[in-house]
């Protein structure tokens, strides 16, 4: 359940490193996230209606950012735990915590960036953010 | 001793879960077809009424701003009024009224489960390879592969048809008006707290059935994962060398290999919650339990959409508190988490 550290704490990088390390996870994903999303709303603006696009793409982000939030919350709060079970049941997977944090990091900021993307056509298309 | 900032970054963890779930929620009640405002105003209400209603629910706002107030109403807890289950009434009292019920259930399906889980797990590893336990895996593996679905009405109809022991369905007898000593909505507790003999004899009667549907499955995880756990905890030198300084076999495993083996067996406790809480909804189902599942599944059939997300928040805040507890449980166990 508990979250060790990957490393003992001496031997673990400085805390700006893993800051750029995870700004990095989270930024590629983001960029990501709005360019897909630019392109979709901007293909759905040529063949069909832009307000029902901009909501269908809002909501799919936050689907997509709601679903890697939680996964990376719940790898944080049990893989520890899933890790441990898997070990004592013998059915190891190869799934590790770490792992599952990364991929849910991308996740998160790959719906992040759709949802932002989303933002900026649609107040565009709107006029204004609010 | 538990340390104050260990509880704190658990208690932490408890944003990101609800902003996922709230999230999720969101996202899937903004696709799934149907228009709420459609819903209240009703089939056959004009174009402007529905517009009315689309505009005081907020609906011709932009999305993300919908979302954002979506968001801090969900931190509150402020889901609004049901519109369709129970027409005006405020989400938090629905939930007030129905989640004892589900409550209750787990909580006893929990105790059925933790209480033959353990001791048949430890049996089990004690007596490895014997008749005991092949008897126990067995039955084990029929508990984890028997569906709640088919397990209840086949309870049901042993104990309350053929044996006529137990009552088929209901919280307690229609005799008694459990609402005039409700306090903490748990019925057992509350006719114990009254006094109540009779009605709390009732309410146990029904309450055996559905616990035990929920208890058996629990049961089943448990007892695997004790029987694993103290057969690589018996396995260790400092069993080996209680048992060489003449300590009995039963004193070794209950006093040093018990609290060792129960760390992973107390994750999967936790983790296993949420399980018991997806098949309350069945249970109820089963045995005609108005609780929470049941509102959640009835809220999605109809549309009542404030209601599926006070239900589905609930359910995330109740799994992730649980979680927390198994937690502080684990670090007490083995105060080596905590860094």
């Amino acid at each position: 359940m508990s979250t060790a550290p990957e490393h003992p704490p001496d031997e673990r990088p400085p805390l700006t490193e893993r800051a750029t390390v995870r700004l990095h996870l989270v930024g590629t994903a983001l960029v990501v996230g709005v360019g897909v999303a630019v392109v979709a709303l901007v293909g759905s603006a040529l063949f069909g209606d832009v307000t029902a696009a901009v909501d269908t793409t809002f909501a799919l982000g936050s689907l997509v950012f709601g679903f890697g939030l939680l996964g990376w919350s719940g790898a944080v709060a049990l893989g520890r735990g899933i890790e441990a079970m898997q070990d004592h049941l013998d059915t190891r997977t190869g799934w590790t915590e770490p792992d599952a944090r990364r991929a849910m990091t991308r996740i998160l900021g790959f719906g992040l960036g759709v949802m932002v993307g989303t933002m900026l056509v649609g107040s565009v298309v709107f006029g204004s953010i609010f | 001793m538990i340390s104050t900032r260990f509880v704190l970054k658990r208690l932490l963890l408890l944003v990101p879960v609800l902003v996922g779930v709230a999230s999720l929620v969101f996202a899937i009640l903004h696709l799934s077809p149907g228009d709420p405002a459609l819903t209240i105003a009703g089939e056959r209400a004009s174009e402007e009424f529905v517009q009315q209603v689309r505009e005081s629910l907020g609906l011709n706002d932009p999305i993300w701003v919908q979302y954002g107030r979506f968001l801090v109403d969900a931190a509150q807890f402020e889901f609004g009024e049901s519109f369709i289950i129970q027409r005006n009434t405020p989400v938090s009292e629905v939930l007030t009224n129905k989640l004892p019920v589900t409550l209750e259930l787990a909580i006893y399906g929990q105790l059925i489960g933790i209480s033959l889980g353990i001791p048949l797990g430890i049996l089990s590893a004690v007596k490895q390879d014997s008749f005991t336990d092949h008897t126990t895996r067995i039955g084990a593996l029929a508990g984890i592969s028997v569906p709640i679905f088919w397990s209840g009405p086949l309870l049901i109809l042993l104990f309350a048809q053929v044996l006529g022991w137990l009552p088929t369905s209901g919280r307690i007898s229609v005799l008694y008006n459990v609402e005039a000593i409700r306090v903490t909505g748990l019925v057992t507790v509350d006719t114990l707290l009254a006094g109540e003999w009779e009605m709390f004899i009732s309410a146990a009667r029904h309450m055996i059935l559905p616990a035990t549907v929920i208890g058996i499955y629990s049961m089943a995880l448990i007892s695997r994962m004790m029987r694993s756990s103290m057969l690589e905890v018996i396995r260790q030198d400092y069993m080996r060398t209680a048992r060489a300084k003449g300590q009995g076999a039963k004193i070794t495993v209950l006093k040093h290999g018990f609290r060792n083996a129960m760390i992973p067996v107390i994750t999967v406790i936790g983790i296993q919650f949420g399980g018991l809480l997806g098949g309350a909804v069945l249970t109820e189902t089963v045995f005609a339990i108005g609780g929470i599942g049941t509102l959640l599944v009835e809220a999605i059939k109809v549309g009542d959409y404030p209601i599926v997300q006070g239900t589905v928040l609930t359910f995330a805040f109740l799994f992730t508190l649980v979680n927390l507890g198994v937690d502080i449980t684990y670090s007490i166990l083995d105060p080596r988490i905590e860094q």
